[in-house]
């Protein structure tokens, strides 16, 4: 007598396992690790799920141009949200001042909608993979969960207040502060809070410092100093629960000590700014009167393993759509004959698409 | 373009917002910072007069030049010094920036009472006292709390010289965040300090605007430097580069040329000036179908194998393989000594037999001369 009914197994595949299921805010990561949200959906697509906590991230400034900011901003609320608690320093005289500007997540009404721009013209060929982004777009948005673990952050609406008053949230000022042991301590209390050893894992906190070495401030010709102390911070930032995004203008540093700031970090980002009305750009980049910047991503965070991540593009647009949310686009570009200059010449010489991306015909 | 530059200035600041802060760099190559300096003052402060701008009145930081030499200047331009309704005061800091004639002459403050528009101001190297004083005059030109004043500053690489990068970025900042700062200008010497002072005065300032020569000569100093002073004396260009609020550089470029009367800017008139270099910010990622001129004339150069080489004899091309004369000579080193032969690790090819045609193993193209 055959039954004919559903079998149940004793082995059902546990797909429920991909996200965790104590916190909205963290996610399961390969190797044990687990991640939290950038703040930005795209950021964590391009770093394979997010920041992954224990981690220090660092974001080079471009001078010129504030989009470093931005991702602090995106970073900063959506650690608010998931009422993860969150250090800030920034060398402002009222660090406070700047959570009034972080931004709260967009009304449903207004989705991102990602549809690509139609050109008419025949120049299919070389866009096509903006195309094959669809089915993915798909996949990710039936995760359960998707929302809660990444909202779209809208930069033209504030937080409300009741986020950030509660005792969360703690700002430093360190532009007064003749060296970082302020800060430093400040941050090894706050730590403290998240040590690994004491088994759950059910609270994560952010560190943000922004303009760590802004030249206003006392220390910043310390570069030895200013060293150690992220040295310190990452060490202990490993047995800790906690992500610490540090930004930092390197043209304002000596080049050696700029190249260590690099190496030590575990994800390296950085920011560049775009000239305005540009005529070489706009005929070399589709979407460029949406850019704002560009986003290089130079290192992505791997704990726990030796395999490194190679990304298959590693050069980003920064978007406002909408002038409110915060995107990455990959660059799509002109097949032009990109003659005379060095290949892959960059001021630090990390950033380079890799042969498979290149044939973008 | 220093029409928007000069605009930008007289907008001033939003509310909320830091005050827009322009450096106007030179250095010895076109050392006319101080002529765009001037203009910026004279174009300000008759907007000031008129009304026109959001700034009320200007605290003129005189490093460089005695206050009186401004005085002059803005009197030849016709803007009003005297006027009835105080808009402007000169911070006197070129007379005795550091206060030695007090110590030599132990004599009060020289300051002229009747004098409204000067103050002197001695202790240069304390930053923070020049920013309270510097806001103390502000305030007392233009009164309350909703009107604003500007600030120039004859040269930041005085006050580069007399305290350090930090305290100079500090001041910039904290004048930045004044809620009653309009905005700032001030003229630095790029050629007078370390890149990485340059760069966090750049850092500070929203515009950066550059006065530079026509042609940067970067080798050969001597002999740019006599064709320069004779041809571009008074002329340069005009490289601007400003922040934007959308985060976006806006990057212009235009010529100048200094006049007895002033400054006069004018487009760029020749195409070559202007070379974005944007291949450097996006990856190359087209790969080139086409040749340079330098690859075009490398190219030309190659010399092909097969072509016209030979001078008449017949072409000789090694092709690993040695001809009968050459083994022949070899014979004589070679039966004498065998140790010699095992050092050099030849091949040599003896014919099987007799039979074979003399030239059946040679190449037919052997000879052939394109």
């Amino acid at each position: 007598m055959a039954t004919t009914g559903t079998r149940v197994s004793s082995f059902s595949p546990n797909l429920s396992s991909v996200k965790s299921s104590q916190h909205p805010g963290l996610k399961n990561g390969p190797n044990g690790t687990t991640f939290i949200s950038s703040g930005i959906s795209d950021l964590d697509k391009i770093l394979g799920g997010g920041f992954t906590l224990g981690s220090l991230v660092m974001i080079m400034e471009d001078a010129e141009a504030p989009h470093h900011m931005l991702l602090l901003r995106n970073f900063m609320s959506q650690g608010l949200l998931h009422r993860q608690p969150l250090l800030y320093s920034s060398p402002s005289k009222d660090p406070r001042g700047f959570l009034g500007t972080l931004p709260s997540p967009g009304s449903s009404k207004d989705d991102i909608a990602r549809e690509p721009s139609h050109e008419k013209d025949l120049r299919i060929a070389w866009q096509y993979k903006k195309y094959f982004g669809e089915p993915q777009l798909n996949i990710n948005s039936n995760n359960g969960g998707q929302h809660d673990y990444c909202n779209d952050l809208d930069l033209r609406k504030p937080l409300e207040r009741h986020f950030f008053t509660s005792n969360n949230v703690n700002c430093v000022s360190i532009q007064n502060s003749p060296n970082l042991d302020v800060l430093k301590d400040r941050c090894a209390e706050f730590l403290a809070q998240f040590s690994r050893n004491e088994g759950g894992s059910s609270s994560a906190g952010r560190i943000a410092i922004q303009s760590f070495c802004s030249p206003q401030c006392k220390y910043s010709d310390m570069e030895w100093h200013m060293l150690s102390f992220i040295r310190s911070l990452k060490g202990m930032a490993r047995s800790s629960n906690v992500v610490i995004v540090v930004t930092f203008p390197p043209s304002l540093l000596s080049p050696s000590c700029s190249k260590r700031l690099q190496h030590m970090a575990d994800t390296l980002l950085s920011v560049r700014a775009i000239p305005d009305e540009d005529k070489e750009l706009a005929k070399l980049l589709t979407g460029y009167q949406d850019m704002v910047g560009l986003l290089n991503v130079h290192k992505v965070a791997r704990l726990n393993t030796q395999v490194p991540v190679i990304l298959e593009a590693t050069t980003f647009s920064i978007k406002l759509q909408k002038r409110r949310y915060l995107v990455f686009e990959c660059l799509n570009q002109a097949p032009v004959d990109g003659s005379g200059g060095s290949s892959y010449g960059n001021s630090d010489g990390c950033s380079r698409s890799t042969k498979a991306g290149s044939l973008d015909f | 373009m220093a029409e928007s530059v000069c605009r930008s200035l007289r907008d001033g600041a939003l509310e909320g917002e830091l005050a827009p802060t322009l450096t106007i760099k030179d250095s010895l190559a076109s050392p006319f910072g101080f002529n765009v300096f001037s203009h910026i003052l004279v174009q300000l402060s008759s907007q000031i007069v008129a009304g026109k701008s959001q700034s009320q009145g200007m605290v003129i930081v005189a490093l460089s030049r005695s206050p009186s030499s401004y005085i002059d200047l803005l009197k030849m331009n016709g803007v009003d010094v005297e006027s009835s309704k105080k808009w402007i005061h000169i911070l006197d800091c070129y007379t005795d920036p550091l206060g030695w004639k007090d110590k030599t002459r132990k004599s009060g403050d020289i300051t002229d009472p009747s004098n409204q528009i000067l103050s002197s101001y001695k202790t240069v190297k304390d930053v923070n006292r020049l920013f309270s004083v510097i806001c103390d005059l502000g305030r007392g030109l233009v009164g309350g709390s909703k009107s604003r004043f500007c600030v120039a500053i004859d040269s930041l690489s005085e006050l580069l010289r007399h305290s350090s990068v930090q305290s100079v970025a500090s001041l910039l900042s904290n004048l930045r965040s004044h809620e009653q700062i309009s905005c700032i200008f001030g003229l630095l010497h790029s050629d007078l300090h370390e890149e990485r002072a340059v760069a966090a005065v750049e850092y500070t300032s929203s515009m950066v605007a550059s006065v530079d020569p026509f042609h940067h000569s970067v080798d050969g100093q001597g002999s740019n430097l006599g064709n320069s002073s004779r041809q571009n004396l008074t002329k340069g260009k005009f490289n601007v580069r400003s922040k934007r609020r959308n985060g976006r550089v806006r990057v212009t470029c235009e010529e100048f040329r200094v006049e007895p009367s002033g400054i006069s800017f004018a487009p760029v008139s020749s195409v070559d000036g202007a070379a974005v270099a944007v291949a450097g910010l996006i990856p190359k990622v087209q790969f080139n179908l086409q040749l340079s001129e330098k690859e075009r004339v490398d190219r030309s150069r190659v010399v092909l194998p097969f072509e016209h080489q030979g001078t008449g004899k017949p072409i000789q091309i090694y092709d690993g393989r040695r001809s009968l004369e050459d083994s022949n000579n070899e014979a004589t080193p070679i039966s004498g000594g065998k140790k010699e032969d095992s050092g050099r690790g030849e091949i040599i090819y003896y014919r099987d037999s007799d039979d074979e045609m003399p030239d059946s193993d040679e190449d037919p193209d052997d000879d052939l001369d394109i």
